[in-house]
């Protein structure tokens, strides 16, 4: 009997789907292998690597009627933006949804990157503590936190901007402007790191960049309303 | 011949035996309904249900004892009983035909629930207002996805299911010579920045200079869903394409080069693909006028299949799912401020069993009290 089924499970294992369906159906007529050719079906679809052949995600599907169109949304860009002027696009990285370089005279240039994480990513205060601690500078809670970080309202979203630069005598000067954006479940942060008097010159560029982000079907959520949403079911309570 | 088959068949067809099952039923069902609040539905349905025994785990061993039977073993000896009984006692007179079909009304139901605990695939469609999908995705599993996109019209998937996915596995797949390893795998992994790492020794995967995973326990719970984490490397005919550490957290695919042509890889939600698209047009959830409370949740959807020449639109909303291709769209969730619909996709191709077997115990009891009743009342009438 052990053998009867290990030498099915082989069978069943190196046969293509449609052929697993075959030996299955063969085996059902001895009604004494019909459990036995029920359990491998049901084996079939979750313990198996799997080949098959999907149209590219950004081929258009023309509808049937009328002459509109629908594109599936690349659901790896959520979110447009508005280049400002002077700022090079760099290559992205596995991390990066934006990358740019702003140059500036005397070789002085800054690193602008997009990001963004799902959820919180570990909430405003850690993150805030993390550019600090990139400039050298302590970890800040509670009210004194409140005080470091700016709200943007503009274009109808709002976001936070935190300006820091390094302490002074600290080693090589250095500033981060940030700006942190609610999406409903995901927050993106968007950082430009150079030196400061550079940074002072891109500021305005950085708060337009910033303000022109568009993000499609996931509106910003305002911080007032607190932590982003998770998923509801229909069967909750309201 | 039937005295033989009766012969064989009496010592099964015990009704001491149905007694002690239905016994071991009540546990089984008690424990498990009560274990629930622990694993979760999902989990508890796999352990004491879908499963021939339930196993204790002996600490600090890879072995694990049976110490109670499950699901499958209880259903299957009631259901061999059943018809063990049938078998070792049939004697058809019109008396006891109510009795018959009530019966085999009850065995087609037990068949039916064992082909849907093993055929049923249940998966979840996530739309966003405008956005049109041909997949679905597993709420419980996970895929390891290498995908060929060298050609111009289309990709081509090998999906590696999270049953293989463990450390130091290593896997063939069917296409290019390629060959999959695993490292360090975490079934369920949370994402950190590396400064918030306890210690730099502290077990974790790099994801990038802002993001560490780092394993967590699993989560049970019904609105929550394990993100695995996984370090992975890739070979084609035993060289060196490259290695990863990949996050379910972090679903963007990387891509790679390997003999000349061009890969993604990925670990994601297990997808189902279909041969046709959905598009949520619009979802609403209506409201009591003048209060919170929700009136009606639905999804405007619209359905096209190429293939099919079919383009319509649908409206799912509670009780009103949309059935099309061997499928049932309900409408399960929403996110994103109403922006979002979730629609749980069913897959049962043995859905009409439990109709058609409740018709029929409904019909066998109607015979037999229906021939009681006349029975009683012809009586009646005589005296």
């Amino acid at each position: 009997m052990i053998t009867h089924f290990c030498a099915l499970s082989r069978c069943a294992a190196h046969a293509p789907v449609g052929k697993s369906f075959r030996i299955a159906a063969a085996l059902a007529c001895r009604p004494a292998n019909l459990a036995l050719a029920v359990l491998l079906l049901s084996s079939c679809d979750q313990s198996k690597i799997q080949v098959y052949r999907i149209p590219k995600e950004n081929v258009q599907v023309a509808m049937e009627s009328g002459s509109s169109a629908i594109v599936p949304p690349p659901p790896s860009a959520p979110v447009k933006w508005t280049k400002p002027e002077g700022w090079e696009e760099q290559p992205l990285s596995e991390m990066r949804q934006g990358s740019f370089r702003a140059s500036g005279p005397n070789g002085k240039t800054a690193d602008i990157s997009v990001v963004s994480f799902p959820g919180d990513a570990g909430g405003v205060e850690s993150n805030v503590n993390r550019w600090r601690s990139q400039v050298q500078l302590p970890p800040l809670a509670g009210e004194a936190m409140g005080g470091a970080v700016q709200h943007l309202t503009a274009n109808g979203k709002d976001a936070l901007l935190v300006d820091v630069q390094t302490p002074n005598g600290a080693g090589k000067p250095a500033r981060i402007l940030g700006a942190i954006l609610q999406t409903a479940d995901r927050s993106w942060f968007v950082k430009m790191t150079g030196d400061p008097d550079f940074l002072e010159s891109q500021k305005t560029r950085f708060l337009e960049f910033v303000q022109s982000f568009e993000f499609e079907n996931t509106p910003p959520v305002a911080w007032e309303d607190g932590a982003p949403n998770t998923v509801k079911s229909t069967n909750d309570k309201q | 011949m039937i005295d033989k088959l009766a012969k064989f068949f009496k010592p099964i067809a015990s009704l001491k035996l149905t007694i002690i099952c239905l016994a071991c039923a009540l546990v089984l069902i008690t424990v498990g309904t009560l274990d629930q609040v622990n694993i979760g539905i999902f989990e508890a349905q796999n352990r004491y249900f879908k499963s021939f025994f339930l196993y204790f785990p002996l600490p600090g061993t890879d072995l694990k004892i049976p110490w109670f039977f499950g699901g499958y073993t209880i259903g299957g000896i009631l259901l061999i009983n059943l018809i063990a009984a049938h078998v070792a006692r049939f004697k058809f007179t019109w008396k006891k035909a109510g009795i018959v079909v009530l019966h085999s009304g009850l065995i087609l139901l037990l068949i039916g629930q064992l082909l849907t605990s093993l055929f049923q695939v249940e998966s979840q469609m996530r739309l966003d207002q405008g956005e049109a999908r041909n997949y679905s995705e597993s709420f419980y599993h996970d895929e390891l996805a290498i995908i060929d996109t060298s050609a111009p019209d289309s990709d081509q998937v090998i999906s590696i299911p999270d049953s293989k996915l463990r450390k130091g596995n290593r896997v063939n797949l069917p296409l290019d010579s390629l060959e999959v390893a695993l490292g360090d795998y975490y079934p369920n992994s949370a994402l950190i920045n590396p400064s918030q790492l306890p210690s730099p020794d502290y077990p974790h995967l790099k994801l990038g200079p802002m993001a560490v995973a780092v394993p967590v326990a699993k989560t049970y719970k019904q609105d929550e869903r394990n993100m695995p984490a996984a370090s992975v490397s890739v070979f084609q005919n035993g060289k060196s394409v490259g290695a990863w550490n990949l996050a379910g957290g972090f679903p963007k695919p990387i891509t790679f080069q390997a003999g000349g042509k061009s890969y993604q890889i990925v670990l994601r939600p297990k997808r189902y693909y279909k041969p046709f698209f959905v598009r949520l047009d619009e979802f609403r959830h209506d409201r009591y006028a003048g209060t919170d409370i929700a009136k009606n949740f639905s999804s405007r959807v619209r359905l096209i299949d190429q293939n099919k020449h079919q383009d319509r639109e649908s409206l799912i909303f509670m009780n009103h799912p949309l059935r099309y291709a061997g499928l049932t769209f309900y409408q399960a969730g929403f996110d994103n401020n109403d922006h979002t619909t979730i629609l749980q996709v069913v897959k049962n191709p043995s859905w009409l069993i439990p109709y058609v077997s409740c018709a029929l115990m409904a019909l066998g009891m109607i015979v037999q009290f229906g021939m009681h009743l006349t029975s009683f009342v012809r009586r009646r009438v005589i005296a």
